[in-house]
């Protein structure tokens, strides 16, 4: 798609199909589609957008209306009805629509868009009725045309916000219509362990769920945990592995990425084998999420059902001392590296390297508390940093007894990466913030961490993150005592000594993929999850398990890897249509009560039962968006 | 307690009132095809649509799925509100135009139902078979189909449940069109596709209810089943 010739995208108007030479003009945001494939037509939820005058747009406009009749859902009188009606009246063998018939074409399309039950009805016409109102006289003198062919992409915001593309809006209507167990396998597509995201996961849909313009999103996570504890109590129908194939594939680290890739390899018929060099497998998973966030048995039993499927898991595997050749001699022919990003950063603050007792890296303080031998109880903790491992850190120091814990934190609230929720449950707990400042120096005394001297922070110009810039206040410094001081700023990948073997690094230490196969320099050797992406979130690395493990399929087979369309350009929030939506919050859960919280490492947050999260369900707006192309 | 306003009226309700039942206090007569008032709204007919204005301008609402919010401004006859009625109407018929129910709905909203010859009994995807099931009965053996991505239906049906269903007969009941037929003949009772042996009144010995039913109440109220076989005309 070069030249524009039309453009309704996002409702701008652009038409340069009378221009003698039609100008190069810039083509508005339109989902990525992979490369080599001439486009002459767009109809989306956006609009349409035409670039070749061999374009036919009532073919287009028909096959469209197609797509769209197979994702209306017949619980509303006027949307499937109204599709069917302008199918009908469109099909080539239909009577002369004449200018009446069309514009009462119209006026359908207006009529089903304000009376439409979801937000699927309200908004799927617009671009039908964009090709009605500017290729009229295609509509009204039908010429005979070359058959084209067609591609259509169906997302939704949530969809398209999720690392791993959930269908989002497909599995809670599942929920909403009584059934769980189907709507978990459509979730297991796409997210193997969903009673894990169910419950850990930051939700980056929920973000981007249409209903923040009106009132609060959907509990998206909440209804995933909903459909997985529903399986809990009623037992599994994990579908069964294909025929075994020869190929074997050796994964290193049994992390969400690496469990994800074995899940999926697996069920492709490969034989797998997950080395992972702690005692259980679960990867940041279970030495980093504390128990009061994922119950352990929620993850055994989920890890459990893919070992089920026939995935070999070595645990305690000697994975610093593995190599290539010795895993190409045991007849492995492609393995995927995932072994996380488990190596805290330093804050780079004066006396750091002196081994003072009493100075921990967070993510080590984690895996002793979970895995390991804890540490005694301080009696205060300093947590320094803002994310998701400072408050993992500074709510296990409370439950481990600490009397006093706080977390510094160099920047303000609003660039702080911590959950909202997850914050003001640390709050309830007794933790307290320190923002704008930032550890200078640590202070010791005979080898023991005594306090840190600190400097207060204002925020400058945004970085390229995009979070503004703290700056010293000069002449601010400081003293704080403790005798625990708790570094949370970030981790890095902590690498095996397979890696020298020929593999790149990044400039941030990361292993060096090709960003579509997640293929390493080294034929046949993939690497994903945190260790390739730095510190990310949990169904983040899935995805990229899930990539990988399609790219080995490919590799294994030598075929290419089809390349997915990426929505990211587009603008899906935006509705032209609109409806009234009434408002409703959504459905709340139970939480443990703060004090008995403090106790222990129960789970905090409680789930649905199966009629509230048909309720919640029923909130959903049902945003989905379709995207047909026209090709020669 | 919300404040509103409806075609002139003031009037104060509870929170959580729909704009429906707000307008039957008033005596406003607006036409349902899904709706009841035991049941919760589902909103599929789009026959109750009126207009409702809460922050400056005027939109198309739902009735029945709309509750009143405070300062709430609807209209019920404008003429926004009758075109949309209209169109629903004609969506209807144009799928169901022999069923009695849509013709008669049709009528109220002023569209004129096309001749016909014999009278049809089309499921027109209500929801009341399924709501009733589901909350008045609490047996959920009636579900919605799904749509979405790679699930290529082609006409969405009411899904039926034969392990589920106790024969009770309250979808068929409350079904508006006729669609769903419940036959009976000596002790046995047809209803969906599957056939429920019916229990004879220990006192008048007329059959008067599945089997299956009793022992569903016999299991959720605790009594024994053997004193659940008095037909309610002898008890």
């Amino acid at each position: 798609m070069e030249t524009l010739r039309f453009s309704s995208w996002d409702g701008t108007i652009v038409d340069h199909r009378q221009a003698a030479s039609p100008a190069a003009a810039a083509l508005p945001a339109l989902p990525q589609v992979p490369e080599g494939a001439p486009v002459h037509a767009l109809m989306g939820f956006n609009g349409l957008v035409v670039t070749d005058p061999a374009a036919d747009i009532p073919a287009l406009t028909r096959r469209y209306l197609t797509e769209a009749r197979k994702l209306s859902c017949g619980e509303c009188a006027v949307c499937m009805i109204g599709i069917d009606q302008l199918i009908e009246r469109l099909a080539p063998e239909a009577s002369p629509l004449g200018a009446r018939g069309l514009s009462e074409l119209k006026t359908l399309i207006d009529q089903v868009a304000v009376t439409s039950k979801c937000g699927y009805g309200q908004s799927v016409l617009f671009p039908v009725r964009d090709a009605l109102s500017y290729f009229t006289d295609e509509f009204l003198h039908p010429a005979a045309r070359p058959a084209h062919s067609y591609l259509s992409e169906v997302t939704a915001p949530c969809t398209a916000a999720c690392p791993a593309h959930l269908d989002i809006p497909g599995y809670i209507e599942l929920i909403r219509n009584d059934k769980c167990p189907a709507s978990l396998e459509l979730i297991r597509e796409r997210c193997i362990l969903p009673g894990v995201i169910g419950r850990a996961c930051t939700a980056p849909c929920e973000a981007a769920c249409v209903r923040n313009a009106f009132d609060e999103p959907l509990a998206i996570r909440l209804l995933k945990r909903a459909a997985a504890d529903y399986e809990l109590g009623h037992g599994t129908a994990l579908s069964v592995p294909a025929p075994e194939r020869r190929e074997k594939v050796a994964i290193i680290g049994a992390g969400p990425a690496g469990l994800s890739a074995a899940a999926r390899l697996r069920a492709r018929g490969y034989r797998v084998t997950l080395f992972e060099a702690m005692a259980c497998p679960g990867g940041m998973a279970v030495a980093g999420i504390p128990p009061y966030r994922l119950p352990r048995d929620i993850l055994t039993h989920e890890i459990d059902l893919i070992r089920r499927m026939g995935v070999e898991l070595i645990v305690n595997a000697p994975v610093e001392t593995l190599s290539m050749k010795e895993l190409a001699s045991q007849g492995f022919q492609a393995l995927f590296i995932a072994v996380g990003a488990h190596q805290g950063i330093r804050i780079g603050m004066e006396g750091e390297d002196t081994g003072a007792a009493g100075y921990l890296d967070g993510v080590a303080l984690l895996r002793e508390l979970h895995l390991g031998t804890p540490p005694p109880p301080s009696r205060k903790a300093l947590i320094v940093g803002g994310g998701n491992v400072a408050m993992d850190c500074a709510r296990s120091c409370v439950r481990r007894g600490v009397k006093e814990v706080e977390i510094i934190y160099r920047r303000s609230r609003a660039e702080m990466p911590a959950r909202d929720e997850e914050l003001r449950e640390a709050q309830e707990e007794g933790v307290t913030i320190r923002f704008l400042t930032a550890p200078v120096k640590l202070l010791t005394a005979d080898g023991r961490v005594t306090g840190v001297e600190c400097r207060a922070m204002k925020l400058g110009a945004p970085d390229e993150s995009g979070r503004r810039r703290p700056v010293p206040v000069t002449g601010s410094e400081f003293t704080l005592a403790t005798d625990t001081l708790i570094a949370a700023i970030g981790q890095r990948p902590l690498l095996p000594r397979l890696l020298d073997e020929g593999l790149s690094l990044t400039a941030s230490g990361t292993v060096a993929v090709d960003p579509v196969t997640l293929m390493t320099g080294v034929p046949g050797v993939f690497a994903g999850g945190d260790c390739v992406s730095g510190p990310a979130i949990l169904i983040e690395a899935m995805a990229m398990g899930d990539r990988a493990a399609e790219s080995i399929d490919c590799y294994l087979r030598g075929a290419r890897p089809g390349m997915p369309v990426s929505f990211a350009p587009v603008t899906l929030a935006a509705s032209r249509g609109r409806a009234f939506v009434a408002p409703e919050p959504a459905a709340r859960v139970p939480l443990l009560d703060a004090g008995r919280r403090k106790a222990s490492f129960s789970e905090v947050e409680g789930g649905y039962s199966a009629p509230e999260a048909m309720k919640e369900a029923r909130r959903c707006l049902r945003c989905y968006r379709l995207y047909v192309w026209q090709t020669p | 307690m919300a404040t509103i306003v409806i075609d002139g009226h003031t009037d104060e309700l509870p929170e959580g009132t729909t704009v429906l039942e707000a307008a039957r206090r008033h005596h406003i007569a607006i036409p349902t095809l899904c709706h009841h008032p035991d049941l919760t709204p589902f909103g599929a007919c789009r026959l109750c649509m009126v207009e409702v204005k809460t922050d400056g301008r005027w939109q198309l609402a739902a009735s029945c799925t709309t509750p009143v919010t405070d300062g709430m401004k609807i209209r019920t006859d404008s003429a926004a509100v009758k075109k949309s009625r209209q169109y629903a109407a004609r969506l209807l018929l144009s799928r169901y135009p022999t069923t009695e129910a849509v013709r008669a709905a049709a009528r109220t909203v002023g569209v004129a139902p096309p001749p016909r010859e014999t009278e049809g009994h089309d499921c027109i995807l209500c929801g009341l078979c399924v709501r009733t099931c589901r909350e008045i009965v609490g047996v959920n053996a009636l579900t919605f189909q799904d749509r979405g991505p790679g699930r290529a239906l082609d006409e969405p049906v009411i899904e039926f449940r034969p392990t589920s269903c106790i024969g009770c007969g309250s979808c068929a009941y409350v079904c508006p069109t006729g669609y769903i037929r419940m036959e009976e003949g000596g002790d046995k009772r047809l209803i969906w596709d599957k056939v429920f042996t019916m229990v004879p009144c220990t006192v008048c010995g007329r059959y008067f209810a599945p089997a299956d039913q009793l022992r569903y109440i016999s299991r959720i109220t605790g009594v024994p089943f053997s004193e659940l076989t008095t037909c309610t005309s002898c008890r």
